[in-house]
């Protein structure tokens, strides 16, 4: 019963934070100034051109039914037709999503995997060297901007060391009606640089999460128990330690990939990867608001949704979670 | 022989008076110094046409300048010297992000100092904006504010701000909360004090300085996003080039092989970034010892 009114609360939560941010997005774009003016020429227009779009438009009616017609569009994804590419918006967002997608489940699962291995290295024996070197790095690599790293990837990987192209998605195979890189051994050579830039600051910060859960969870009485049991330290801390830690790794994914999809936009504009972040810098470089529009409302409802998951996910994982009010 | 080096390195490193949690504070002094000093340091104004020889575009690093002075690190593609260009957008990001992180702050405690105090429907709407904040990637809250907004330095800083108060606030709000029982605020009560001095004055001096720990945080955060929407063309303009955007000129001149051009000044941005993270890990560390084991 908990757990079914825990999964109705979050969603409610989810929704509300959903409405409150397209009625931002709404006052926002009417701060910008009149969207008359994108179709009337403001030289020649007559005071009649104007009331003429005014109408066209629906900018008479009044304030809240303009609103209900927004979140109807936004509702139906209809963001209007890309002034540049002469298609529906939200159509080309989702036409791009693949290449993202599976940029960042690559970056996503190299970093975890790299990460938590990391991370556990570290914790199991604090404060020796290898530990502090470790800890360190993690500053390190939490400190290099991503764009610059990008840069420097291509710089290492494709120019002095020529094993890897610099840019661009390769060949690519269908699957379910999308292109993937990931099925060819070309697209595969491609993915492997922007995926290292994106995964690397996030195997740091994956490192650190798991080192510091596992100082704690080495330190607790069931773990000397297995220990006064004679079991070895590898099966201790792969068997009892990690899933102990499970919940807050996996919850830091659940947000680093939602954060991904947002921070691709840097990495995919380097590499040039045709992904939904070098669709919204392009569109934002050649002022298509209808694709600008759907790409940030895509990235927004896609991360609240994830961290709504996120949270149900940690209910039903662990029963401590009792989703206590933020703040 | 290499070994033997190696040894004597790690010797010389191991006697360093300035080892372990000196040197990035070390290095931070020296960049806010860099940055301040930067007119009397940098041998051109790579802000003013009239110092730059458009004909020595992209020069390698150690090449003699018509000026009487050495392109240590060379020049980019439209002739500015990297290493003034270093200095100059040091100014600019250190400034961008110091600002930003100021007003961010000062708001922050306000707000937080608010909710925590008054409680109820002030809390609630204070709370909310800052779970709408906070529930969004901070690059994807940037990006739709510079959108709405349009680029320029002050808008960055707002930008920046609207980034950043948040983390503040939620900090704030925790600490005042512990705060607003304690006996002297009872005590301030009972002297019948107006509320707003026994805010501004007694529960907001109080709440400071765990706030302090958030700050190195939230200032390394901004520096690097700035650099990141300047990269992305997005932030300062283009003429007064910041780190970030000096980076994004070299990177057309990349692939040919001019590396200078962006790895220097993505060079500087680092160091002065991871300087920060160091300073601030040392400064959480020492004000929140039961954290760190070590």
């Amino acid at each position: 019963m908990t757990l079914f009114s825990a999964v109705f609360g979050r969603m409610g939560q989810a929704v509300v934070l959903l409405f409150v941010m397209s009625l931002i997005g709404f006052v926002g774009i009417h701060a910008v100034g009149n969207p008359v003016f994108n179709i009337v020429n403001v030289e020649t227009a007559t005071v009649e051109d104007i009331q003429r779009a005014t109408i066209a438009l629906g900018l008479d009616q009044p304030i809240w039914r303009q609103y209900l017609v927004f979140a109807e569009d936004l509702l139906s994804g209809n963001f209007g037709i890309s002034y540049v590419y002469h298609l529906p918006a939200f159509s080309l967002v989702m036409e791009k999503l693949p290449a993202t997608l599976e940029l960042a489940v690559v970056a996503m699962l190299l970093a975890a995997t790299l990460g938590v291995l990391i991370g556990l290295v570290a914790g199991r024996q604090p404060g020796t060297r290898l530990d502090r070197t470790i800890l360190r790095a993690s500053v390190f690599a939490l400190s290099i901007p991503s764009f610059w790293l990008s840069m420097m990837l291509i710089l290492g990987g494709a120019i002095l060391a020529g094993r890897f192209p610099s840019g661009g998605r390769g060949a690519t195979a269908r699957l379910f009606g999308s292109d993937w890189s990931v099925l060819t051994v070309d697209g595969l050579r491609h993915l492997v640089l922007p995926a290292l830039a994106l995964a690397i600051p996030n195997i740091a910060l994956i490192a650190r999460l798991t080192r510091a859960g596992t100082i704690e969870v080495e330190g607790l009485d069931f773990i000397r128990f297995c220990r006064a049991k004679g079991l070895s330290p590898h099966r201790i801390l792969l068997r009892h330690t990690l899933p102990n830690i499970s919940v807050p790794i996996v919850t830091i994914i659940g947000l680093q990939f939602g954060g991904m999809l947002a921070f691709a936009v840097v990495v995919e504009t380097i590499f040039a990867w045709p992904g939904i972040g070098k669709l919204l810098i392009d569109s934002i470089q050649l002022l298509d608001r209808p694709v600008v529009m759907a790409t940030l409302t895509f990235v927004s409802v896609a991360f609240v949704t994830l961290n709504a998951l996120v949270d149900l996910f940690q209910a039903v994982l662990d029963p401590r979670v009792r989703l206590p009010r933020k703040g | 022989m290499i070994a033997q080096t190696l040894r004597t390195w790690w010797k010389w490193w191991k006697w360093w008076p300035f080892r372990h949690n000196e040197l990035p504070k070390l290095f931070l002094c020296a960049y806010v110094l860099l940055a301040l000093a930067a007119p009397l340091l940098a041998p051109q104004n790579p802000y003013d046409p009239t110092q730059i020889f458009a004909w020595e575009a992209s020069s390698a690093p150690g090449t003699p300048s018509g000026g009487g002075y050495v392109y240590w690190l060379g020049t980019d593609g439209l002739g500015r010297d990297i290493a003034s260009t270093i200095l100059y957008g040091l100014r600019i990001s250190l400034m961008v992000s110091v600002i930003s992180s100021a007003i961010a702050a000062a708001i922050g405690l306000a707000a937080g100092v608010s909710a925590a105090f008054f409680g109820r429907w002030v809390d609630i709407v204070i709370m909310r904006l800052v779970d709408l904040q906070l529930s969004l990637p901070t690059m994807l809250v940037a990006l739709i504010a510079i959108v709405t907004l349009g680029p320029s330095i002050d808008r960055i800083i707002l930008a920046l701000v609207i980034v950043q108060w948040a983390a503040y606030a939620r900090m704030v709000r925790g600490v005042a909360l512990g705060e607003r029982g304690k006996p002297y605020v009872d005590a301030a009560r009972l002297l019948r004090l107006p509320t707003h001095r026994i805010l501004f004055r007694h529960v907001l001096p109080n709440s400071v300085p765990p706030v302090v720990t958030l700050i190195p945080i939230e200032i390394g955060h901004a520096i690097a996003l700035e650099a990141t929407l300047s990269f992305l063309g997005l932030g300062v303009p283009v003429d007064k080039p910041s780190l970030g955007s000096a980076v994004a000129n070299g990177f057309q001149y990349l692939l040919t092989g001019q590396y200078w051009i962006s790895l220097f000044p993505g060079l500087a941005l680092f160091g002065l970034i991871a300087s920060i993270n160091f300073v601030g890990e040392d400064l959480r560390r020492r004000l929140d010892p039961r954290r760190e084991p070590q």
